[in-house]
């Protein structure tokens, strides 16, 4: 009997023998749902068999495993995504076992078809796709799928049917719907394994940190569609409908924000509850268009007179073209949604303007006007013809180009530091790129330095927005902006009481000097609540399935003492729906299993801690210069103070003492980073234990 | 006045099996459903026989934001899970489509002359007074003929089935929500209406224009205050080339 809230069963495909079967869904419960159960069932499934080295993304014993978590379908505001995990492409040097997560209705559709996840094994002798209607399964035949962009190829399964969705209610065993599948999907980008390949669902919803789309492409799998007529079971459902009561009195709805551009009409996720027009349904250049990373593709380059605030026809096809080609627009734009005027460090070496994201086109440009690529080099542009740049018609080949590997595209189509690679230039690593340590851009990582640690911790940008520290009373921290004015103690305080720790020191951003050691960046503090954060993203956030853009939520100006909906709101939407009794720090130690179970797994792929150092650009003046909230708590070792930290920047010393703090709490060897038995025997996992030290990897 | 008109569907008090319908029934729906109404007779004096619901479920789908809170809402309340196929609102979105017509919302319109109420052969399907005139199915009368549901003359039909109890169900205002801690129905408030952030459901006490989907699809929206542009401020207005019709 499935725990309410989960359908109970998980669908395991493997393409190259074309085995279907289904997997109770409680063996993977303590792992909490999501990115946890596709950990579990990679470590059961890639990593137990040890018949391969867990080095190729590509490889056809890997898994791509899509999970729905609890609160998926439920109504439960801001529960709609659905986690997708496996090794991931895109990642450098080593190709780790990642993650990533889309929004949409794919979640939802798949556990009213009774399935709580799809995960995929193998490799399919020519394409297919898998087709999901209730408990029937069935790999279809995908040849002619194959070349279409991500929206044709839903429009065609679509059309495969001969339904007319909407108008006539189509009847499954007995059961009826009116809903069309749900598909998600790759584009060319995928299909010519690209390692900046997105998964799509949809218009604009899809999953692009990880390079996903490519490990469908290997698989020669090029979509999954589902539709389902059950039902999800709430446990308490009285009780799930009175948390809205509950919610609104305590945070009433606010403004949310906006997004790029102007007014629209949003469109949002299953369930979403909350807008922040993360979508739109109007736009005049695409549907259910994304209003966030997509539409920085090529718009927001302010040196070539392309307004970044707009919604320019430029900006507006390349949203499109992103989506379509299946690419991931964060990793292969120019300049991404910020640069920022500086004359701070004159020994920076991208002056004046420091863009946010040194993103795959942008480096691309770089590498251009240096001479490194182009005429005189043995690196030819074509199909790109620079003299057209900043024109549509050079997005549109650019796109092309990347997604299908033509020309210079089949040097691009290895992500930015493949690239590099390429180029024999890993030490723009230090220099010009910034990119996290794993191959990624990065993104709002600095100052908020615990952002950046968990980047270094995991295999991926964690893209947390969630924990933005920044002062509230004046700028985008906190969920913020105008309205009281908080001081900088009362706010620490009411952020680290909400942890359920109260350890204000948590949040001090201290950085220079002995304090930084003491309760600033490099003090067990910040690793205690690095902790705690990579617990809580693994379980609520990834597992689960809350939204980031929701999720958590330490301080709120719409609450009186300003308190977020975090500890609170969590473990009530979740007890409602399965009808468990567990308090917040318990999903905190449910995350903690799965995040140790990963560790497990990067362990085994080659994960050290001498591999754990940020890249160059962190330790030197600018490393800060992009972070949008750099307003931050300062304890002096008298009194908090808001302290402007764009300066900030980190030391090895300092990050090597981080560490040492770090792997103690987690209970991982401070020589190599490697878990303890005692760590993963206390969490249940003695056979992961057992298995690390058959591997000479245990701690 | 209202109690001279009929406020059950129980014809003639006969009570009917679902036996009795099958041989019968065949009758009703050709030269009542199919035609909208029976011949020889107006619409007028049609809907002089049947009492008004005295309140009506509105949407606005050019706002609705396709997130089926409404219909986890509506199947949470009266099932006790969700399940978007026992919604009794029934929302669908083709993402791919243009705007607006990326997003068709269907609700009961608790029709002046209901032709589920009329058709139901055991009165299941009937005006509760005692409940504001709303068109109700009573469950425990309800053979699962589904001549209420093919009776509907939209397309898609709005009673839906139940493929557990094997009964028909409909759009009943949340007066009957088994799961639901408040008062619903004409007085009260409901599930879908409450669920829904994007303001596109409402409802109303006059009875919306029968002539098309105009009177039930309506503009519900306040004015609206320009959303804070993320990160950088206030955003800029519509250009026209950006408002155009021609453009959408």
């Amino acid at each position: 009997m499935a725990t309410p809230g989960f359908a109970g069963k998980i669908l395991l495909v493997n393409l190259t023998n074309k085995e279907i079967r289904a997997l109770d869904t409680e063996k993977y419960e303590q792992y909490g749902g999501g990115q946890g159960t596709g950990t579990a069932l990679f470590w059961e499934y890639c990593v137990v068999p040890g018949d391969w080295d867990l080095q190729d993304a590509f490889h056809p014993k890997n898994m791509v495993a899509l999970m729905t978590g609890a609160v998926s379908g439920t109504g439960v505001p801001r529960g709609a995504r659905t986690s997708v995990s496996g090794l991931s492409p895109q990642c450098y040097p080593i190709q780790w076992f990642g993650h990533s997560n889309f929004g949409g209705m794919f979640s939802t559709f798949l556990k009213m078809a009774g399935w709580d996840g799809v995960a995929v094994i193998g490799r399919a002798e020519s394409p297919v796709y898998i087709n999901i209607v209730d408990d029937k399964v069935t790999l279809e035949d995908a040849k002619a799928l194959w070349g279409l962009n991500s929206w044709e190829c839903q429009e065609e399964i679509w059309k495969r049917s001969g339904i007319r969705y909407g108008q006539e209610w189509q009847e499954i065993d007995g059961r009826y719907t009116l809903q069309r599948p749900a598909i998600v999907t790759i584009g060319p980008a995928g299909e010519n394994m690209t390692r900046v390949a997105s998964l799509i669902h949809g218009g604009g919803s899809g999953a692009g940190q990880g390079g996903f789309g490519g490990v469908f492409g290997s698989k020669n799998l090029k979509a999954i569609a589902v539709v389902g007529t059950k039902g999800i079971k709430i446990a308490d459902p009285k009780g799930l409908k009175d948390i809205e009561v509950w919610y609104e009195k305590n945070w009433p709805s606010g403004p949310g924000f906006g997004g790029f551009g102007p007014p629209s009409v949003q469109s949002a996720c299953i369930g979403c509850g909350q807008f922040r027009k993360c979508h739109n349904r109007d736009r005049a250049h695409s549907q259910d268009s994304d209003d966030c990373a997509e539409s920085t593709f090529f718009s927001l380059m302010p040196e070539y007179g392309i307004d970044r605030e707009a919604i320019t026809p430029i900006n507006q096809k390349g949203t499109d073209i992103v989506q379509q080609l299946g690419i991931n627009a964060m990793e292969t734009c120019f300049m991404g949604p910020m640069s920022f005027d500086t004359d701070h460090n004159p020994d920076f070496p991208i002056q004046p303007k420091v863009p946010a994201y040194t993103a795959l086109g942008w480096y691309m440009k770089k590498m251009y006007d240096m001479g490194v690529i182009g005429p005189g080099t043995k690196y030819d542009m074509a199909p790109l013809n620079m003299k057209d740049f900043a024109t549509q018609e050079f997005m549109e080949i650019y796109g092309l180009a990347l997604a299908k590997r033509y020309g210079i595209g089949d040097l691009l189509a290895e992500g930015t530091a493949r690239f590099a690679e390429k180029l024999g230039r890993t030490d723009d690593f230090n220099t010009l790129c910034r990119l996290t340590m794993w191959g990624y851009q990065d993104h709002w990582s600095m100052p908020g330095v615990d952002w950046a640690y968990g980047n270094l911790m995991d295999s991926r940008d964690i893209n947390s927005h969630d924990m933005s520290f920044g002062n509230p009373s004046g700028g985008f921290g906190g969920f913020g902006g105008g309205g009281k004015e908080w001081t900088c103690e009362d706010f620490v305080k009411v952020q680290a009481e909400r942890t359920t720790y109260n350890d204000p020191f948590w949040f001090d951003f201290s950085w220079e000097g002995k304090q930084a050691y003491k309760t600033g960046v490099f003090s067990k503090h910040k690793a205690e609540f690095v902790a705690w954060r990579m617990h809580y993203w693994t379980y609520y956030k990834e597992s689960v399935g809350f939204c980031d853009w929701g999720y958590a939520q330490l301080f709120s100006r719409s609450h009186p003492k300003g308190y977020g909906h975090t500890p609170e709101a969590e473990p009530r939407y979740l007890n409602a729906v399965t009808g468990r009794n567990h308090t917040f720090e318990d999903g905190l130690e449910i995350g903690r299993r799965a995040w140790n179970l990963k560790r497990a797994i990067f362990t085994l792929q080659g994960r050290h801690k001498q591999m754990e150092n940020f890249a160059g650009y962190m330790y030197r003046p600018g490393a800060s210069y992009c972070g949008f909230s750099p307003e931050l708590p300062i304890y002096d070792g008298k009194k908090w103070e808001w302290q402007n930290c764009r300066e900030l920047f980190l030391t090895r010393e300092g990050v090597d003492q981080w560490k040492t703090h770090f792997y103690d709490i987690e209970g991982w060897d401070k020589d190599t980073g490697y878990p303890k038995r005692r760590t993963l025997e206390k969490l249940g996992m003695k056979h992961v234990a057992d298995f690390l030290k058959s591997k000479n990897k245990l701690g | 006045m209202a109690k001279d008109k009929k406020s059950v569907g129980d014809k003639d008090g006969k009570k009917f099996s679902r036996r009795d319908f099958l041989v019968v029934g065949g009758t009703a729906l050709a030269g009542g459903a199919l035609a909208g109404y029976p011949a020889k007779t107006t619409a007028t004096e049609k809907e002089n026989e049947y009492a008004p619901s005295t309140a009506y479920l509105v949407y606005d789908s050019k706002h609705c934001a396709g997130c089926y809170s409404c219909m986890l809402a509506c199947s949470l309340v009266h099932e006790g899970e969700t399940n978007l196929s026992l919604s009794r609102i029934q929302v669908h979105r083709a993402v791919l489509k243009k705007y607006p017509f990326d997003i068709e919302i269907n609700v009961c319109r608790q029709c002046p002359v209901p032709l589920c109420v009329e058709n139901c052969p055991t009165g299941a399907c009937h005006i509760s007074v005692e409940n504001g005139n709303i068109r109700m199915i009573d469950s425990e009368k309800c053979i699962g003929c589904r001549t209420c549901i093919e009776s509907c003359p939209y397309i898609p039909h709005r009673p839906i089935w139940n493929p557990v109890t094997e009964k028909a169900m409909k759009c009943d205002l949340c007066t009957d929500a088994p799961y639901y801690n408040k008062q619903g129905g004409v007085n009260g408030t409901q599930a879908c209406v409450e669920a829904c952030v994007a303001n596109a459901l409402k409802v109303v006490r006059e009875l919306p224009d029968q002539t098309d989907i105009s009177g039930y699809d309506r503009d519900l929206q306040p004015p609206r205050k320009a959303m804070p542009g993320f990160p950088f401020g206030p955003p800029k207005a519509k250009s026209k080339s950006e408002t155009s019709p021609d453009t959408l």
